[in-house]
């Protein structure tokens, strides 16, 4: 059989890295400290739709602990910093190893069972593991309400923005690669028809195991970077905007199309910022009506409808 | 050796039996599997294949004892089915699709059975671009990449017209001619004895008949009451 050539110069690969180096360009041009954190924001929210889409855009095992695995690259972030010191590359080292980690941990026993089973054991076994690093946080000796004071990426908020949109064209690669050799054929085969793909002789398990764990380690990635953006590690790491977002991001780019994250993520992320800023809290009920509107009416996102 | 053995199957689906002491032999070549609708003709491919497990008795394949074997594992030693109702990976490409079993036992080689098959001018496109009989090729297509020793084809002819009919049954004496074994599950008896070696008639979950297909032919009593004469009818 012949290896299938990667097209790095495909259309949306190239139109994907020319917006993240865009919008670095744009906050070093521009210099304006709301934009800068606003475009550092989308990236995090795009990591995490990226991680998201990865794996139940591709296999169709709609997870929603995302939000869990990104805490814990939070709270390992705070931890390896506060109790080690570590540098900022080696935490975002152990922040994605821990969310790889916790992916396993999460996978193993819940990909077994497929549709409306896994996307519930998704929401309990998070919530499971949110409850137990809360409660044994104090007994195990760790700052009762969160780390503060995380070391910055950088002191330059432009110059930790470049940082990140270099993590993601790393992930945005490496996830281009997978989707180009077999291995991504295979994803798409369980998203498509898993069983029939296991009669003709393909395990899925072991591939479920191994795109999960991954995707919850780029999740454990983005809250590294969050908690160097916010320099703060706490509770709120486990929030519910932490999935909404991520999912709408992902839905709206087009569900298994990972390469609409980008340009939606920013669309998304940068339009809550700046309604936040006038309706407050409503934010979030706004981009939950969106989520049912596209769920309801535009379940291809973009790429469906530019189809 | 016999490549393939059924000892006393039986399934059962709640308090219905779809399958009682089924047993069968196969050496070589094509079986097919015929029987009114409800005779547990696919049940019993699907536990050949793993699909489903057998509540008692054995499956022995190339003498090996497979009876508890998930499906992909009995994939890998060589039995691969088909489904009754197509199913291509939707989101994959034709080529896509073959190559996506190209390693699951010896690498298989695309380009070889999307040449074997005839898809090679539709490898580019999506199955539902396809026509039906095309589906019906694809559906193939993908099980013979995986490059299986026995293959299950459940009704391949089901849905399909005369000319299809006719081309499907010429590419299925292709394949045996390049080694592969067949238990083909079939309605359509006329299109299926050409092609068989053996026949196992089931009815209401047991063996009615198993033998030749002269001595099938031969079977008055059979072809009038599971067939009304239509075996010699049509041949």
């Amino acid at each position: 059989m012949k290896i299938k050539p990667i097209h790095f110069l495909s259309r949306g690969y190239m139109i994907s890295i020319f917006l993240v180096l865009l919008t670095a360009v744009v906050s070093i041009v521009i210099r304006s400290p709301f934009l800068t954190l606003s475009l550092t924001i989308s990236d995090i929210f795009i990591l995490l739709a990226l991680a998201w889409d990865f794996s139940s855009g591709t296999t169709n095992y709609i997870n929603f602990g995302i939000s869990f695995f990104f805490g814990v690259g939070v709270f390992a972030t705070g931890y390896f910093y506060y109790s080690f010191h570590l540098p900022v590359p080696l935490l975002f080292i152990m922040s994605t190893v821990f969310g790889i980690l916790a992916g396993l941990v999460f996978t193993i026993p819940t990909v077994r069972v497929r549709g409306v089973f896994f996307t519930l054991l998704s929401l309990l076994l998070p919530l499971i593991g949110t409850s137990f690093i809360l409660a044994f946080w104090t007994v195990l000796g760790m700052p009762t309400i969160g780390y503060f004071d995380i070391v910055q990426i950088s002191k330059s908020p432009e110059v930790s923005l470049i940082y990140v949109s270099v993590l993601i064209l790393v992930v945005l690669t490496l996830i281009y690669v997978v989707n180009s050799t077999h291995f991504g054929l295979v994803l798409k085969g369980i998203g498509d028809d898993e069983s029939a793909l296991v009669t003709q002789g393909v395990n899925s398990f072991p591939y479920k195991v191994v795109i999960f764990s991954v995707s919850m380690g780029i999740a454990g990635l983005a809250g590294a970077i969050y908690a160097m953006t916010t320099t703060f590690a706490g509770v709120d790491a486990f929030g519910l905007e932490f999935l909404l977002y991520p999912m709408v991001i992902a839905i709206l780019g087009g569900k298994g199309k990972i390469l609409g994250a980008i340009p939606a993520g920013y669309l998304i992320i940068l339009m809550s910022q700046y309604l936040q800023q006038y309706v407050g809290d409503l934010t979030l009920m706004l981009f939950a009506a969106l989520a049912i509107f596209l769920f309801l009416f535009l379940p291809k996102g973009i790429s469906g409808w530019y189809k | 050796m016999n490549i393939l053995e059924l000892r006393n199957i039986s399934k059962s689906w709640g308090g219905n039996k779809a399958l009682r002491d089924v047993s069968m032999e196969m050496e070589s070549g094509i079986v097919g599997i015929v029987g009114p609708n409800g005779a547990g003709k696919t049940t019993l491919v699907n536990i050949i294949a793993g699909q489903n497990q057998a509540s008692s008795g054995k499956v022995f394949y190339k003498g090996t004892d497979i009876t508890s074997l998930p499906s992909y594992r009995r994939a890998r030693m060589g039995i691969v089915k088909t489904f009754q109702v197509v199913r291509p990976f939707r989101s994959l490409t034709v080529r896509e699709n073959v190559e996506l079993f190209s390693k699951v036992r010896s690498q298989s080689n695309s380009e070889d059975i999307l040449k074997i098959t005839g898809m090679e001018n539709f490898q580019d496109r999506f199955p539902v671009e396809l026509p039906f009989g095309l589906l019906k090729k694809l559906e193939i297509a993908k099980a013979l990449s995986a490059n299986p020793d026995l293959l299950l084809l459940d009704e391949p002819f089901g849905g399909l017209g005369k000319d299809d009919i006719e081309k499907l049954s010429k590419f299925i004496l292709d394949i045996k001619e390049i080694g592969k074994h067949m238990v083909i599950v079939e309605h359509k008896i006329s299109a299926l004895l050409p092609l068989v070696d053996k026949i196992v008639l089931l009815d209401r979950g047991e063996t009615k008949f198993d033998g030749s297909v002269s001595e099938f032919k031969a079977n008055e009593k059979i072809g009038e009451l599971y067939f009304g004469g239509i075996i010699n009818a049509g041949n």
